[in-house]
């Protein structure tokens, strides 16, 4: 095994502990709607609510570094350049990870200073971190470049998915630049927000995660590298020819002109149409490479990142995303199903589909199977679907009774809330969340046990 | 034209990426232009010195705010300069309290508190709590609401106690008074007209 | 627009993409395991898809423009199953014989 992928397993073993405490915050966050004086002044909602979206963007960033670290050397057949840097770097995040973490917890929030911002909470929806650890996340992007880059050219060799993820890098690092300034006014605050928020979800993330997806593709079921990079520059095509202006859907409320409402409603209703070509593609490669897999819960999580996709994305995005639509389902619980459902299906799916890659190797088994991993397949998604059905249930009743009935003032926003159905829908979710952790305590089970040696047939060689 | 060649499909990659980003580039020139302040949509700070309210335009089709005669903020006008330091507070107060992580701002945030787009024009601070603070105004209700929040709970989710000092305070709801000036379009439909349905 | 018209709207917009869904999946599994019946169940659901982007041109307060485009892309669903899997077996095909 390279040493970059003991690097790369060290980061799958983070992202998979921080997928935890994600799955706990996320908890946590759903009991506050049941019982509304939980910890009240001790650690409110506002900061649950952050350890929940941080840690998620956290762990799959590590899951993706991880995966890239992975393939990197059996992509261009050497072990990767400056690995003492990269090995260091794993550190320095995660000793970050866990200061902000224990500031977030511990001192929450300081005044209206910039020493708040430098060093306590930032307050921006997904980058609170202070500013320094913002920076810390630069330096850890930089390094992981200049990883692949020097790889690269000491390689003396570059693919057609290497050149993809190169040029990735280079909006990925640049969008993040925006996590640092405190813009007075909301409207611009919020226009750059949406470019490192969009840019990052629905563009560089697709277009990594496209890229990993083409090296797993060609690992697990050994398609071909012309058709893997054919799928890729399509894929590169449709998500950014569609995605960098559906950046506009974000823009239909923000202070913003007119016209982005008929361009970002144009952009995000053309979305499913290439989602679906996906589903297409994964039946076509489930059915010619079927027989050939022999690591069962990796080929059945791609799967299901295709589907995921295409519902959470797909029909979750388009019944919302019309400007009439989203004018009353925008910021309600609508919003949060839509979001649960879409980062699942593209990501969280493909982050697991690399994992078992990972384990099959590491272990030596000729074939991963067994029951534990349908078990934990079968609840995560069950408890995914289940989660978003309640918050589409509550975030309904909100758009109905508090904002188009209501007119979204604090009593509306009240009486919504204290809905038989709202409730309800809260209800469920925290069911189904139950049931998503049950989940992931089973894919942590079948993750860290070794497989049965079915048909022992002879071990892979492994590269030293 | 070879479709079953990949570089026909890079070409298309990277010639639509690039067009579509220059279209961006455009946009976001013409957009910045909008939403600076002292755009089309969004008012110079010192709109806090006046009357705002929030009405139905037909020929938009849409909710739009409507600036009026003046309505000082605390009964004191204020210049440009300071308005400008009073949104830079308000501003930091909104980011290092996380505000937006339990409200929505614009509909931006979390979920568990209302949206503040237009709280500034929210009936409840007249309805419920003036009355129940003793305040003579709108805006010194809201500065003992922020400063106190959990002595003034409406309804089961109270507001905690975020520590906000009176000056913090008074320069948030200055802010969201701005934030109510910001023409969005629209959102949200209906604000504080429970029933009428366009 | 209404509370009951936004709910309803919504519903049918939800609707329509998840029939195009079924069509692009029964068709694909369809021609996967060569059983004409799964093909036919397929375009049932186009016929689906379509019925409801009508009735969403009909029945709903969504402008034109949006009418329009929704029953536009109810017609480009019909081909992008078919379209996609043509492709996908030539670009297979082809590479059978490179190999």
């Amino acid at each position: 095994m390279y040493r970059s992928q003991k690097l790369s397993l060290r980061y799958y073993t983070a992202a998979v502990a921080l997928f935890g405490v994600m799955i706990v915050f996320g908890l946590l966050s759903a009991l506050y709607y049941l019982y509304p004086s939980l910890l009240f002044n001790v650690f409110n909602f506002n900061m649950s609510k952050i350890l929940h979206i941080d840690t998620l963007v956290i762990w799959l960033l590590m899951g993706f570094l991880g995966a890239v670290y992975w393939y990197l050397p059996k992509e261009l057949g050497r072990e990767v350049e400056g690995m003492w840097l990269a090995e260091l770097m794993f550190w320095v995040f995660c000793a970050a990870v866990v200061v902000v973490a224990a500031v977030f917890v511990f001192v929450q929030y300081g005044a209206a200073n910039e020493f708040s911002m430098w060093f306590i909470n930032q307050g921006r929806k997904y980058v609170e971190a202070p500013r320094w650890a913002a920076i810390g996340i630069v330096v850890v992007m930089l390094v992981f470049a200049y990883n692949v880059i020097a790889t690269c050219i000491k390689a003396r060799k570059m693919t057609g998915i290497m050149w993809v993820l190169v040029l990735d890098l280079i909006p990925l690092l640049a969008v993040y630049l925006d996590a640092f300034p405190a813009v007075t006014n909301m409207s611009v605050d919020l226009y750059w927000w949406w470019w490192l928020v969009h840019m990052w979800v629905e563009s560089t993330w697709e277009v990594l995660i496209g890229c990993v997806m083409a090296l797993v593709l060609m690992d697990v079921m050994g398609t071909s590298r012309r058709i893997v990079e054919t799928w890729l520059y399509i894929e590169v095509m449709l998500v950014l020819g569609a995605g960098i202006l559906g950046l506009g859907h974000h823009y239909f409320w923000i202070g913003t002109p007119q016209y982005w409402l008929s361009i970002g409603g144009f952009f995000s209703a053309l979305e499913p149409l290439p989602l679906l070509g996906m589903v297409v593609h994964a039946i076509y490669d489930a059915g010619t490479h079927r027989m050939k897999t022999n690591n069962q819960p990796a080929f059945w999580w791609i799967t299901a990142e295709a589907f995921g996709n295409f519902i959470g994305a797909g029909i979750w995005g388009f019944m919302m995303t019309l400007p009439q639509i989203n004018l009353f389902s925008h910021g309600t619980q609508w919003t949060v199903s839509h979001g649960h459902f879409a980062f699942y299906g593209a990501y969280v799916c493909g982050v697991i589909a690399v994992l078992y890659v990972a384990k099959q190797q590491v272990s030596g088994a000729d074939v991963l199977g067994g029951r534990a991993w349908k078990w934990g397949f079968g609840l995560l998604n069950f408890g995914m679907v289940g989660m978003v059905m309640g918050l589409l249930l509550a975030g309904m009743a909100q758009a109905f009774y508090g904002r188009a009935m209501g007119g979204s003032t604090l009593m509306a926003f009240t009486t919504a809330s204290e809905n038989p159905w709202f409730v309800s829908g809260m209800y469920a979710r925290m069911l189904f969340g139950v049931v998503f952790a049950a989940g992931y305590v089973v894919l942590v089970y079948d993750l860290l046990t070794s497989p049965r040696r079915v048909p022992a047939l002879q071990a892979q060689p492994e590269p030293a | 034209m070879d479709i079953e060649d990949p570089s026909f499909w890079r070409a298309g990659a990277i010639s639509t990426t690039l067009v579509m980003l220059v279209v961006l580039a455009f946009l976001s020139i013409d957009s910045m232009r909008v939403i600076s302040v002292g755009g089309a949509n969004v008012p110079q700070y010192d709109v806090i010195n006046h009357q705002i309210g929030y009405t139905y335009n037909w020929s938009r089709r849409a909710d739009v705010p409507v600036i009026g005669g003046p309505e000082p903020l605390f009964g004191k006008t204020v210049t440009a300069a300071e308005a400008t330091a009073l949104m830079r507070t308000g501003k930091l107060v909104i980011q290092s309290r996380a505000c937006m992580d339990c409200h929505t701002i614009f509909g931006n945030g979390a979920y568990y508190g209302p949206d503040l787009t237009k709280s500034w024009l929210d009936p409840a601070w007249q309805q419920i709590w003036m009355p129940m603070t003793g305040k003579a105004t709108r805006e010194d209700a809201m500065v003992e609401f922020l400063m106190h929040p959990d002595k003034y709970p409406t309804w089961t989710r109270a507001m905690p106690n975020l520590q906000l000092t009176q000056d913090e305070a008074r320069a948030t709801v200055a802010y969201l008074k701005w934030l109510s000036s910001v023409d969005t379009n629209g959102f949200p439909a209906n604000f504080g007209q429970s029933g009428k349905q366009p | 627009m209404t509370a009951s018209a936004l709910i309803e709207t919504a519903a049918l917009l939800g609707l329509f993409v998840l029939a195009g869904g079924g069509y692009g999946s029964l068709y694909s599994v369809g021609r996967l395991w060569a059983r004409p019946a799964l093909i036919r169940a397929g375009s049932v659901c186009w016929i689906a898809a379509f019925a409801l982007a009508l009735t969403i041109a009909l029945r709903t307060p969504l402008d034109i423009g949006w009418k329009l485009l929704i029953l536009a892309s109810a017609l480009v669903y019909a081909v992008i199953p078919p379209l996609i899997w043509r492709y996908l077996e030539r670009l297979h095909h082809e590479q059978e014989i490179r190999r």
